[in-house]
């Protein structure tokens, strides 16, 4: 079981204090007269150029306006609980309101119990992500609340009517064209912010994607995200819901890029035209059998390195040369099959990039996406009961609870006995 | 292009939360709850060099330590907590956390280093450390609540870095290095509560070129170009250069709640302070060297 390296890796550890001291201080240290910082000199020397007194230590503060200010965290009685809306693996949300100004928010309350590491990183990245990524499709954040205690900590965000995944499950027909399309640059445009800055967010899917009365998608669940880019070794995994997993993640792949996001983005576009999920597996292995079956058997040929990939000796010779992909979307037009395409293409390197899908053709070609202001609107489930979290988690372990027994698609541990596909021979 | 950026503005304090701090308000001097401040940022950044952290996160820590101490009084909060939870915390933010047993035994030996104490390890798993650790856990969670969990510190050494590649003075041999020292100095200071990031980046190669003596293109002037203010500049610099103009009588700063009453009379460690050997304050912040330390993109 890959378990997660965040909340197991261990830091740079001085192999004991004193070892470490000498070299540390190249000075001794010194009496308190004759304490200087070690960069005293040049103050002087630039006191004497300017002919000056020594400076005064004064305070002049510059305008703040357009800064945020320092605050505490207020308590979480400022709003008053009216229903759970999902009680999901890692947190339960709810409904609830604000007593003063009456408005209707979400608060999702951190899991934070058995911590052995403090505060998890996991949640200290959803939250900053979440409070620096301010972005119209992105959902927002008010604010941090507390509890009574010190493991209660409720992220407070704009009540959204729906999220995506229960949105579709009770459709009776797919999105249109012209739906797919907003709902597509919307997602797109969230994601082209992320990538632009580094972030990550390795687990889009429906149900991670809200959607409110007025045809606007905004981007939930940073509870994996991450930043990458810095040399940081080894990213962590497994990330990313099975069926939106890509291939070099099923793969084994070490490090990874902004490329995963967009596979996943490609999983959820052919949801949108179809309203089913493209590539339900229930195990890893039926997973990587899926794609192959859909999308060909990779090849160095096509994908430059796969072959080197830690499991891609595992996966037996499979005798399906071909791309499938226009079967499963019969109605799609050139275009959209061809943005498709370009989202789910084997090689991360060669795969479309957020900015790109973004000038894809298939947006421009008629029909024109929809404006949100004419989507259709449903009645909201929020408002009703609490809904258990049906649909794949993300991988567990990646949660970093501190709980890493449990295999991390533990949901799907009996595929693994009765998946009739090929198994990895791990 | 998105339209929309990310909000990486660092917090910055209004002009009654910096003059009336909450120690202040509760009977600390000025000069006392600078030295306490002090006494933190030169715990964080020494206990950063025995862990091997980045300069960053070394920064990030002590700018939280700051912050902190805007929401809180240096009577209710300990020195050596918070900036333990300042460690801890800044290590997990620039993605490079730290265990327990290594943050405790660094700060168990510099404690008793500044006290002039016998250097005798910690025992393992002995009674202090479960101590530490349960005021580091607290602490943490303490700077996230009264921070809001606005946790995430923009530094100025990447930017000043480019700097130096614009201005042509990476290849100096004692600008580049002088100026990161600067940077680090200045973390004992307020400059980074009250500037942004590229305005100090000026500041300090500002000091380090009139230091060295280059001259640095004036018309159009080069700060101008890059965006800051010369009064700006001179007062960030003037910050930095009054702390080579305020000793710190270390070993008779208080690390624990306990020894923060006895301070404030002037009675904690009187003998070490006025009997030999002389009290001490270690060698200069600025120790860490700008080459081979992680210059994060997002610092
Ligand atoms: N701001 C919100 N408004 C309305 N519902 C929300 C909001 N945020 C989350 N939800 C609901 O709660 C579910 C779980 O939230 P999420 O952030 O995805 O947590 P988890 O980590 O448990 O998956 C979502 O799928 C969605 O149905
Ligand atoms: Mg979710």
């Amino acid at each position: 079981m890959p378990r997660d390296p965040d909340t197991l890796r261990e830091g740079p550890r001085p192999p004991s204090v004193d070892d470490n001291m000498t070299p540390v201080y190249s000075q001794e240290p010194e009496d308190q007269e004759t304490y200087r910082h070690r960069s005293q000199t040049p103050v002087d020397t630039y006191r004497e150029q300017a002919g000056e007194a020594a400076p005064e230590y004064h305070i002049e503060v510059p305008e703040t306006e357009q800064h945020p200010v320092l605050t505490q965290c207020r308590s979480v009685e400022n709003y008053e609980k009216l229903n759970r809306i999902s009680e999901g693996t890692y947190g339960v949300v709810y409904r609830a309101r604000d007593r003063i100004t009456g408005e209707i928010v979400a608060l999702k309350k951190l899991k934070l119990d058995q911590e052995k590491n403090g505060f998890p990183i996991t949640s200290l990245r959803e939250i900053y992500t979440l409070l620096l990524a301010k972005h119209p499709h992105i959902v927002n954040v008010r604010e941090i609340v507390v509890g009574d205690t010190l493991t209660q900590i409720f992220i407070v965000m704009d009540f959204i009517e729906h999220d995506l995944k229960e949105l579709m499950s009770g459709m009776r027909s797919p999105f249109l064209q012209s739906e797919v399309k907003t709902l597509m640059l919307q997602l797109l445009s969230a994601t082209e912010l992320l990538h632009e800055n580094w972030i990550l967010h390795r687990d889009l899917k429906t149900s991670n994607l809200l959607l409110n009365n007025k045809g606007e998608i905004k981007v939930a669940d940073f509870g994996l995200a991450r930043r990458y880019g810095e040399p940081q070794g080894v990213l962590t995994q497994p990330v990313v819901t099975l069926w939106y997993r890509s291939p070099e993640l099923l793969l084994g792949a070490k490090q990874y890029t902004t490329a995963v996001d967009i596979w996943s983005i490609g999983c959820i576009f052919a949801e949108f035209v179809n309203n089913e999920p493209l590539l339900p597996a229930r195990s890893e292995a039926e997973q990587l059998e899926k794609i192959f079956k859909l999308l060909g058997m990779p090849n160095d040929k096509i994908w430059p390195g796969f072959s080197k990939l830690p499991l891609a000796s595992h996966v037996p010779n499979f005798v399906q040369p071909y791309n499938l992909l226009r079967s499963r979307l019969p109605y799609l037009t050139e275009n959209g099959l061809d943005l498709m395409s370009k989202m789910l293409t084997y090689d991360p390197t060669r795969r479309i990039t957020a900015e790109d899908a973004l000038k894809h053709p298939y947006f421009s070609e008629a029909p024109p996406p929809k404006h949100p202001s004419m989507f259709p609107t449903w009645p909201s489930k929020g408002e009703k009961t609490a809904k258990k979290n049906a649909s794949p988690s993300a991988p567990q372990a990646v949660h970093g609870h501190g709980q890493d027994e449990e295999e991390a698609g533990g949901l799907f541990n009996f595929a693994n006995q009765e998946s009739t596909g090929f198994r990895l021979k791990v | 292009m998105s339209q929309v950026k990310l909000s990486l503005q660092n917090a910055l304090l209004t002009l009654e939360q910096l003059q009336q701090t909450p120690s202040r308000e509760d009977g600390i001097t000025e000069e006392q709850e600078d030295h306490l401040r002090q006494l933190g940022c030169h715990l964080i950044q020494h206990a950063g060099i025995l862990l091997k952290l980045p300069q960053v996160a070394m920064a990030t820590g002590q700018i939280l330590f700051q912050r902190f101490f805007y929401q809180a009084s240096l009577r209710k909060f300990a020195v050596r907590d918070i900036s333990m939870g300042s460690v801890f915390l800044a290590a997990k933010v620039e993605e490079c956390p730290i265990r327990f047993l290594d943050l405790v035994n660094v700060f168990d030996h510099l404690i008793k280093k500044f006290h002039r104490l016998p250097l005798d390890p910690m025992p393992a798993y002995q009674q202090t450390f479960y101590t530490l650790k349960d005021a580091t856990v607290v602490a943490e969670m303490q700077i996230l609540k009264k921070l809001s969990f606005n946790v995430h510190v923009q530094t100025p050494y990447a930017i000043m870095i480019n700097y130096l590649k614009v201005l042509e003075l990476m290849d100096h041999p004692i600008i580049p290095q002088l100026a990161w020292s600067y940077l680090n100095d200045g973390l004992r200071t307020s400059i980074y509560i009250c500037y942004q990031p590229p305005t100090i980046a000026c500041s300090v190669i500002w000091l380090a070129a009139m230091k060295e003596n280059v001259a640095l293109p004036t018309s159009p002037a080069w700060w101008e170009v890059l965006d800051a203010k010369l009064e700006d500049i001179e007062n960030i610099a003037g910050h930095i250069t009054s702390l080579y103009h305020r000793p710190l009588p270390i070993s008779t700063l208080p690390f624990t709640i306990e020894q923060v009453e006895p301070y404030l009379r002037g009675e904690l460690n009187k003998n070490a302070s006025n009997g030999s050997p002389a009290a001490a304050a270690t060698g200069s912040l600025s120790s860490t060297s700008i080459k081979g330390t992680r210059v994060s993109r997002f610092s």
